[in-house]
């Protein structure tokens, strides 16, 4: 009961991060909106009894894929404007 | 047992409030160190869950998250530095 009311929590911050970070206009932000969606996914996977797929989710989407969106950003420019 | 769900709740309040540090933050700085911080209580969080579910091979997880998460800190502050 108590571990249901625990991810359905869970569920919602990784929604309101995805949310800004779709919606924001600094690319910085958003990158840093996307580590904290695969933070609190990579806990998900840990709940629903997945500790690989928690692992590799780790691994990629808190160290690499951060890693080619920052260089990506570096190349071209930091603000999206309409 | 009861204890150590009483604890994953408050670290899920710990949860919660750097969520609202990371959405709110003014600056790159603050929601970057809010990332950060949550990233400790995944942590926490992962350690306290293994041991509710009484499975020893759950604690690697934590350990590999710990060793790889500040990774993606580190080349968002080098960014921010100019030296990326």
């Amino acid at each position: 009961m108590i571990l249901t009311i625990a991810v359905a929590i869970l569920i919602l911050m990784m929604m309101v991060f995805a949310v800004y970070s779709v919606e924001t206009k600094d690319l910085l932000y958003a990158v840093v909106g996307t580590m904290a969606v695969s933070l609190i996914v990579s806990i998900l996977f840990y709940v629903l009894q997945a500790p690989d797929v928690a692992m590799a989710e780790a691994a990629i989407g808190a160290g690499i894929s951060t890693a080619v969106f920052v260089i990506a950003i570096k190349k071209t420019e930091r603000y999206e404007h309409d | 047992m009861t204890f150590w769900i009483v604890c994953s709740g408050i670290v899920l309040v710990a949860v919660f409030l750097a969520t609202v540090r990371a959405i709110a933050g003014p600056t790159v700085s603050d929601r970057l160190v809010a990332v950060d911080a949550l990233t400790t209580i995944t942590v926490a969080l992962m350690v306290i869950l293994g041991f509710i579910y009484g499975r020893e091979i759950y604690l690697d997880v934590a350990l590999v998250y710990a060793v790889l998460a500040f990774m993606g800190v580190l080349i968002v502050a080098r960014y921010m530095e100019g030296g990326l």
